[in-house]
C-alpha cells in the first residue's frame, strides 16, 4: 500500500479522499491556490502545498506543477478526485512516467472512454446496447439524410463532450444542419474538438448508471446502480441508489452490461457506466466515466464499501479485494447537490461569504463538504458547495429523512438551492418514483417557491430589522433620558 | 424617516410607531406589535402580534440572511435611509452584470445605436454564457469592460445615452 498520496483536487472531494487516507494510516498531501487558502481541505490533509497559476482553475490543471509537488513532498501516488485532471489521459501518463502511481484507470482506457464516438463503437462491438446513431462524414447533407433515417427527435452530441456542452435536441430535419453546426462550434470552443454525432433521442428517459471496479486483467465487478434522473440542463442535482422501482431482471441486465464493458476494456480501478433507460424498458449505453463520481456516496451507503479504499488497493496492485458475491445492498440513499445558485432567478450563480453553517447530524447523514465559516464563495470554481447524502431503510424513509435534513441544514451568506431541493424530494412524483431527466422542467411550476404567508413575511421583515444595529439604536437608545448609549457607535 | 427594506427583491417600508412599553411597527401600512424573545447564537426569536417565530440569522454588512423553521430562506437588505433618498433613478441608462463573471465578446461598440433588447455584450460566469441586452433604445455611450475583463455582481458594464434626433 502507498505511504503518502497527493490529492490533486480541492473542496469536498479532497476532504472525502483525505478521510479514507487518514483511516488507512496513509499520509496525505493537499494542494491549494491562494484563493482557497481558508478552505476546509487545506486543514483536512497532513500537509498542504500552495500551487500557483493565472487563475485558481488553471493552477489545478497544471499537471507539471502538481507532479512536481508530489515528487517534492515524497508522495508515491496521486488521487485526482473528479473534474480537473481526473479524466486527462496525458496527466495519467505523465504521473506514471514520473514514477508515481495514478489512482485511476490506465491512460488508454481514459482515452477510449473520453471519446463518445469511439466508446460507443467499442460498446456496440462488445454486445452492450447502444442507441441508433449517425456519425458525420464532413458532408452535412449526407449527415442530415442519414440522421433522418433514424427518425426524430434526435440528440446531437459532441464526441469529446460532457456536462451538456455541445448537446441539443433536434425535433425536425430542418433544424438538424444548424443545430449540428452550433454544437460543433461549441464543442470546438470547450473541448478543442468539433466532432459531433446524432443519436435517437429517447423521450422521458431515465439516467441509470452502474458503479464498476476492474482489476485491469479482464476481471470486473459491479456495485449496483444509481439513478440520476433528476437533472437540470444535463447536470445531475439529485442521485439515489438503488434506482426507483427498477424491475429486478432489468437491473441484472444493466449491471451485467456494465461489467461486460469494463471487462472487455480490461478496465482498472473505479469507473461508472452510464445508461439511458427508455420508458419501454430498452436501455442504451451513454458513456463511461473513468473516475470516482460526485455521487459515489449513495453507493457506499447502501453497500458499505468505501470506494476510495478500493481505488487505493487496486492502484497499489492488490487487485480486487471483493468478489461479486461480497456485494449486497441494504436500504436506500439519496444525495442532493447543494449549489450556490438562485433557483428563483434562472439558477444564476450566487456569490457571497459563508456566515453560518448548521448541519444536521446522524449516523444516516453524510454532509460532504469543504466549507468553513468565513470562506468566500466566488465564481472561481464550480458552484457545487456540498453534498447532503441521507440513508433510510427504504426509499420512502430516505426521502422523508432527506427533506427533514434539508430543512435542518442552515447555510447562510450565499444563495443556495437547499429549499428548492427540499421541494424536489417532497414532490408527489418524486415520491412515486415517476422520474425522468425532464422532471424539473416538467414540474417547474410546482417546484417554484411559493409565497410565504403574510405573517411570516412580516415576521421576517421584523427579524431583519432586529438584526440591524442601526435599527436597534433607533429602538433602544432614545428618547428616554435613562436609555443606554450602548456600544454600537464605536 | 421610514426604513426601506428589500426582502427577496421586494421593497417594504417600515415605520417605528412606538418603542415602549412594546415595540409597534407599521410595515407597509399594517400596524403590528413585535415582542423580542431573544437574539442569541445566530437565532432571532420574536412574537408578531403574539405569534412566535424563530429565524436563523446572519448579517454581512447591510445584507441579512434569515431562515425560518420551515426551511425558507430570506435575504433582506436594510437600506441606509439617506442613500435611498438620493437614488436618482438612473438605472435604465446602465447595463449591470446580473452575476460575477468575465466578458466573452463585445457585440455593440460605443457610438452604435441599439434597440431595447439588443445584445450589447456576452458574458460568461461558471461556464454559462449570458447575453446582456440594452434596457431601452439608445446609443452606447461607454463600455466599462473589454473582452477577458472580470467584474462582480451588479457591476455597471456599459452606459447608454439617448439617441440624438
Amino acid at each position: 500500500m502507498f505511504t503518502k498520496v497527493l490529492i490533486a483536487n480541492r473542496g469536498e472531494i479532497a476532504c472525502r479522499v483525505a478521510a479514507t487516507l487518514g483511516r488507512l494510516g496513509i499520509a496525505s498531501v493537499g494542494i491549494f491556490h491562494s484563493a482557497d487558502r481558508r478552505s476546509a481541505h487545506v486543514g483536512a490533509v497532513g500537509e498542504a502545498v500552495e500551487i500557483t497559476g493565472p487563475t485558481p482553475v488553471a493552477a489545478h490543471l497544471d499537471a507539471e506543477q502538481i507532479i512536481r509537488v508530489a515528487k517534492e513532498t515524497g508522495a508515491d501516488a496521486i488521487h485526482p478526485g473528479y473534474g480537473f485532471l481526473s479524466e486527462n489521459a496525458k496527466f495519467a501518463e505523465a504521473v506514471e512516467a514520473s514514477g508515481l502511481a495514478f489512482i485511476g484507470p490506465k491512460p488508454d482506457a481514459i482515452r477510449l472512454m473520453g471519446d463518445k464516438i469511439e466508446s460507443r463503437n467499442f460498446a456496440e462491438k462488445h454486445g452492450v446496447p447502444v442507441a441508433p446513431s449517425v456519425l458525420p462524414t464532413g458532408d452535412i447533407d449526407a449527415f442530415v439524410a442519414e440522421a433522418a433515417k433514424i427518425g426524430f427527435p434526435l440528440l446531437v452530441k459532441a464526441s469529446a463532450g460532457g456536462g451538456g456542452k455541445g448537446m441539443s435536441i433536434v425535433r425536425e430535419a430542418s433544424e438538424l444542419a444548424e443545430k449540428a453546426k452550433t454544437a460543433s462550434s461549441e464543442a470546438e470552443r470547450y473541448f478543442a474538438d468539433g466532432r459531433v454525432y446524432a443519436e435517437r433521442y429517447v423521450e422521458r428517459p431515465r439516467h441509470i448508471e452502474v458503479q464498476v471496479l476492474g482489476d485491469g486483467k479482464g476481471g470486473a465487478i459491479h456495485l449496483f446502480e444509481r439513478e440520476c434522473s433528476i437533472q437540470r440542463r444535463f447536470q445531475k442535482i439529485v442521485e439515489e441508489a438503488p434506482a426507483a422501482n427498477l424491475d429486478p431482471a432489468r437491473r441484472d441486465e444493466i449491471c451485467g452490461a456494465a461489467v461486460q464493458l469494463a471487462a472487455a476494456a480490461n478496465y482498472t480501478n473505479a469507473g461508472t457506466v452510464e445508461f439511458i433507460l427508455a420508458p419501454d424498458g430498452a436501455f442504451y449505453f451513454l458513456e463511461m466515466n473513468t473516475r470516482l463520481q460526485v455521487e459515489h456516496p449513495v453507493t457506499e451507503m447502501i453497500t458499505g464499501v468505501d470506494l476510495v479504499e478500493q481505488q487505493l488497493r487496486i492502484a497499489a496492485g492488490e487487485g480486487l479485494s471483493l468478489s461479486q458475491q461480497d456485494i449486497a445492498t441494504t436500504g436506500h440513499a439519496i444525495e442532493c447537490r447543494i449549489c450556490a445558485e438562485d433557483p428563483e432567478n434562472g439558477f444564476l450563480p450566487e456569490t457571497g461569504r459563508i456566515l453560518s453553517l448548521g448541519v444536521p447530524e446522524a449516523d444516516t447523514i453524510r454532509f460532504e463538504n469543504g466549507l468553513t465559516v468565513g470562506q468566500a464563495v466566488t465564481t472561481d470554481f464550480d458552484p457545487m458547495l456540498a453534498k447532503l447524502v441521507v440513508y433510510g431503510g427504504d426509499r420512502e424513509q430516505a426521502a422523508s429523512a432527506t427533506v427533514d435534513a434539508l430543512r435542518d441544514l442552515t447555510l447562510l451568506g450565499v444563495g443556495t438551492n437547499i429549499d428548492y431541493l427540499a421541494r424536489v424530494i417532497a414532490h408527489p412524483d418524486f415520491e412515486a418514483g415517476a422520474l425522468h431527466t425532464g422532471f424539473v422542467e416538467e414540474h417547474a411550476a410546482e417546484l417554484a417557491a411559493g409565497e410565504p404567508d403574510a405573517e411570516t413575511r412580516l415576521a421576517a421583515i421584523a427579524a431583519a430589522l432586529l438584526s440591524d444595529p442601526d435599527f436597534l439604536i433607533q429602538v433602544d437608545d432614545s428618547p428616554e433620558p435613562y436609555a443606554s448609549i450602548g456600544g454600537w457607535r464605536n | 424617516m421610514p426604513y426601506q427594506l428589500m426582502l427577496d427583491g421586494e421593497r417594504h417600508s417600515v415605520e417605528i410607531i412606538a418603542r415602549r412599553p412594546e415595540l409597534v411597527l407599521e410595515i407597509d401600512g399594517r400596524r403590528v406589535s413585535v415582542e423580542r424573545l431573544g437574539a442569541d447564537g445566530g437565532v432571532v426569536s420574536l412574537a408578531l402580534d403574539g405569534l412566535p417565530f424563530d429565524f436563523d440569522a446572519a448579517r454581512d454588512g447591510e445584507t441579512i440572511w434569515l431562515r425560518d423553521g420551515d426551511g425558507r430562506t430570506f435575504r433582506a437588505l436594510v437600506e441606509d435611509p439617506i442613500a435611498a433618498a438620493q437614488d436618482t433613478g438612473a438605472a435604465a441608462d446602465e447595463i449591470r452584470a446580473p452575476m460575477p463573471g468575465s466578458v466573452i465578446e463585445i457585440v455593440r461598440q460605443p457610438g452604435e445605436t441599439v434597440k431595447r433588447g439588443d445584445t450589447v455584450l456576452t458574458i460568461e460566469s461558471m461556464k454559462l454564457q449570458t447575453n446582456l441586452a440594452a434596457p431601452r433604445d439608445g446609443v452606447i455611450a461607454e463600455l466599462l469592460t473589454g473582452p477577458g475583463d472580470t467584474f462582480g455582481k451588479d457591476a455597471v458594464v456599459a452606459r447608454l445615452e439617448p439617441v440624438e434626433e
